[in-house]
This record gives C-alpha cells, sequence and structure tokens, in this order.
C-alpha cells in the first residue's frame, strides 16, 4: 500500500518507519528539512520537503495513487485542512488525523475526520492508573468515549447480583468469568468475590462504577 | 451588514475599522494574548471576542449564528480555510471570505472549503502593476467583482484609428462593451451606429484581455 504522512514530528517518523517495516511505500511531507532528522536510519522512504498546503508537494508526495493519508503535524488546522483535500480532492479511501490540542477536537468533527486525540487518551489512562490502579481499560473505542473496563469482585460485593454493582444507565454488563471460564452475565448473575467482570461503559459510567466499588 | 471577522492582525483590524466607519456591525475574534493587547487600543472594546475560533462557544458569543458575511483574516491558510468550511458547514453563514497569505494556496480557496470570494493579496497587487504599466492613457475608474473586469476610460486621441468608425463595425472582442460616450460634456449613449469623433470619452467595460484590444483602436494606425 501507498502511504502518505504529513508531519515529520515524533508521531510521523515514527509511525513512517512502523509502515516501513511493515512493506509499505511511504512518503513523508515536512517544511522544514532537519524534521527528517528524525527518522530511523534505516526507513527507507520519500522525503519530500515543502508546505503541505502546495499541490505540487502533494502530488510529488503521490497523492493521486496514495491508498491512506495521516496528518500528524502539531497543528490542528492544517491536519484537517490536508485530510480534507485528501479526501475530497483526491478520494484517498483511508484518512486518518492526529488531534494535537485537545481544544481544536470540535474542528475536526465539523470535517468529520477520522480523529487519534493522543493526548487527551494519554491523560486518561494515566489518570486512571494514578487514581483507580484496580481498575483498567482493556478497549477504548473512538476516542476514549466508550470503554471496555475490567474490576476484580471484591469480598465486600460476595454473593450480591451484578445489576446492584454496576450503574443502571451509561455501563452494561459484557462478560463475567470466573475460575478461568467466561459467561455472558446480566443484571441478574449473582457475582462472587475474585470474579473478574468486563464492562462497557462511558466516562460518566464508569465514574459512577468507581464511586460505588471504593 | 453584520460581519464577524476571525483574526485581528493588521488586515482583521484595518477592514473591521473600515466597516465600522461605513456603519456596519462588527465583531471581532482573536485568540493571541499579544495582538489581542494592540486590538484594545484601536478596536472599540464591545467588539473583540478573545478566545479559539474551533471553540464553538467563543464563534456564538460572537454572533456567527446571525453573521451576514464572516470573513477570515488571519495570516495562516489553514486557519482561513477552516474558519470558512466551519461558518457555512456549522451555522449556513451566507457569505464567506477569505484571505490568501500564499498564493500557492489560492487553489483552495473555493468550493472545497466553501471559500465564496477569496482575496489574494499577491495576485491582486502583481495585477494592478502590471496594468499600470501597461495601459498607458487608460485609466480603470472602478473594479468590477474581484477585478477581472473593469470600469475604464480614455479620451480619443485626434489621430486614433477608431476615430469615424462606429461600435458595430470595430469588431470588439466579446467581453468589452462602449458603455458611454462623452461628448462636448453630455454623455451620448452609444448605439451600434454611434461614430466616434477626436476627444470624446469612452467609457468601457471590459476584462483584462478586453482592455488591450481596446487601446490598440486608441492608437494611431500603423504607417503603410
Amino acid at each position: 500500500m501507498k502511504y502518505i504522512i504529513v508531519g515529520c514530528g515524533r508521531v510521523g517518523s515514527e509511525l513512517a518507519y512502523t509502515l516501513y517495516t511493515r512493506g509499505h511505500t511511504v512518503a513523508i511531507i515536512d517544511h522544514v528539512a532537519s524534521a527528517f532528522n528524525n527518522l530511523h536510519p534505516d526507513f527507507r522512504g520519500r522525503m519530500i520537503e515543502g508546505e503541505a498546503l502546495n499541490k505540487d508537494v502533494l502530488l510529488r508526495a503521490g497523492i493521486e495513487t496514495a491508498d491512506g493519508l495521516a496528518t500528524v503535524t502539531n497543528s490542528d488546522t492544517l491536519n484537517s485542512v490536508v485530510a480534507h483535500i485528501g479526501r475530497t480532492a483526491y478520494h484517498i479511501p483511508r484518512v486518518v488525523v492526529r488531534n494535537y490540542d485537545p481544544d481544536w477536537r470540535p474542528l475536526h468533527e465539523i470535517f468529520e475526520h477520522q480523529i487519534v486525540s493522543s493526548s487527551s487518551w494519554g491523560a486518561q489512562r494515566i489518570e486512571e492508573m494514578l487514581a483507580h490502579p484496580d481498575m483498567h481499560t482493556i478497549y477504548s473505542a473512538g476516542n476514549g468515549e466508550v470503554e471496555i473496563y475490567q474490576f476484580i469482585v471484591s469480598h465486600k460485593f460476595d454473593g450480591q447480583k451484578l445489576g446492584d454493582i454496576i450503574p443502571n444507565s451509561n455501563c452494561s454488563p459484557v462478560s463475567l468469568t470466573r475460575a478461568g471460564k467466561a459467561i455472558l452475565p446480566d443484571c441478574n448473575t449473582i457475582v462472587h468475590e475474585n470474579d473478574i467482570v468486563l464492562v462497557s461503559a462511558t466516562l460518566e459510567g464508569i465514574q459512577a462504577l468507581r464511586q460505588q466499588l471504593i | 451588514m453584520f460581519v464577524v471577522i476571525v483574526g485581528g492582525g493588521r488586515t482583521g483590524t484595518q477592514l473591521a475599522s473600515i466597516l465600522i466607519l461605513q456603519k456596519h456591525q462588527v465583531h471581532i475574534i482573536e485568540r493571541r494574548p499579544d495582538v489581542l493587547a494592540r486590538i484594545h487600543r484601536e478596536l472599540p472594546t464591545e467588539i473583540i471576542y478573545e478566545g479559539n475560533y474551533s471553540d464553538p462557544l467563543v464563534l456564538e458569543q460572537a454572533g456567527v449564528k446571525n453573521a451576514d458575511v464572516v470573513a477570515a483574516c488571519t495570516v495562516n491558510d489553514a486557519d482561513n480555510l477552516a474558519v470558512c468550511f466551519l461558518a457555512r458547514k456549522r451555522y449556513n453563514t451566507p457569505r464567506t471570505i477569505a484571505r490568501v497569505n500564499n498564493p500557492r494556496n489560492a487553489w483552495l480557496f473555493d468550493e472545497k472549503f466553501h471559500v465564496d470570494v477569496a482575496l489574494n493579496n499577491a495576485e491582486i497587487m502583481a495585477r494592478m502593476i502590471e496594468e499600470e504599466m501597461s495601459m498607458g492613457d487608460m485609466i480603470t475608474l472602478l473594479k468590477l467583482r474581484r477585478g477581472d473586469y473593469s470600469l475604464v476610460e480614455e479620451k480619443v486621441p485626434p489621430k486614433a484609428r477608431l476615430i469615424g468608425m462606429a461600435i458595430k463595425d470595430l469588431a470588439l472582442p466579446e467581453e468589452c462593451v462602449i458603455a458611454a460616450i462623452i461628448r462636448h460634456g453630455k454623455v451620448v449613449v452609444p448605439r451600434g451606429i454611434t461614430v466616434f469623433e477626436a476627444g470624446d470619452e469612452v467609457l468601457a467595460i471590459t476584462s483584462h484581455d478586453g482592455a488591450i484590444q481596446l487601446m490598440e483602436l486608441f492608437s494611431p494606425p500603423n504607417p503603410v
């Protein structure tokens, strides 16, 4: 596959190398030539110095035939705008945008881009590991709007219904594992100490659950 | 008209001042603290809105929902494109205007980002300079739309080749039309059969190429 990456900072250079090692053809664009020093010495791909809004630069990177485009600069507007060009003017099938500053997220939503918000996602994970080590995220959907959490039933809740532990709204049970065997639980399932429970919840749901488990 | 200007740099501030003088309602949005400090000295405080235009709250406080025009005047082309897109997409703004900073980015300033009017400073300047250099005695009275067409005026010199010719015989290009002739201080409404005289002041609406061909007609015939 042929991929174009816009922005050769930490994310861009890492992504370029990863794609390259998986056997893809990569062209990476940055307006500062020294940014290409961030690339892994073994990286073999095209480095294009220039402004990503310049049509000639995009054409040189092969935008007309690209299978995918990732815009990962530290400017949210530039990322959104270049991604929009890729999607609408060149019909690139897969386009992913990096959301750098969480304040700019609404802009990406207006453009209806697929985004990765590493700053807010990272902050959420770190907060969780610091404050709630007993509970952790197994899977994040979207950019963390809905997540699947795992917790272990403590002695305090032994013999109670699952529905009495987890909140009624913004949270639904996914699985219950007891002695290595998983079942599909509902709210009436009785839990025992050391059962491993997975729930799918929004941020509000998980906050309510944390209150409950304290 | 109610105009929301995004970007309080020199262009945005100047535009706001001109529009206020013309009694338009103006709000201006800026996020850089150092720039804000300056524009607070130049513009009335109540029209300045602080914050990031990507924040719906900031835009809505600035009244973008009721704006007739949103003008994106920042120094960053990506920002200007995003402002126009957002204004049309989320608030259905009737008219969007964007400043083009880098002429190489001009290809993006169209319906792709819902930009109705793109103002490309460098290109406008270049064209005006070129015209000033090439137009000789022809005076541009008015630029129409974005400068593609102009209202021009030229006086028919004594030896011009169009003297004695009727308008219908001039073979004017399609994008050039004689709008009026001022003869002895009176306006003559031009018809196909109107014949030019020396000293006529000719007003024409024309494209740049049309003006060049028109100018030919004002010059003396080539010596045989």
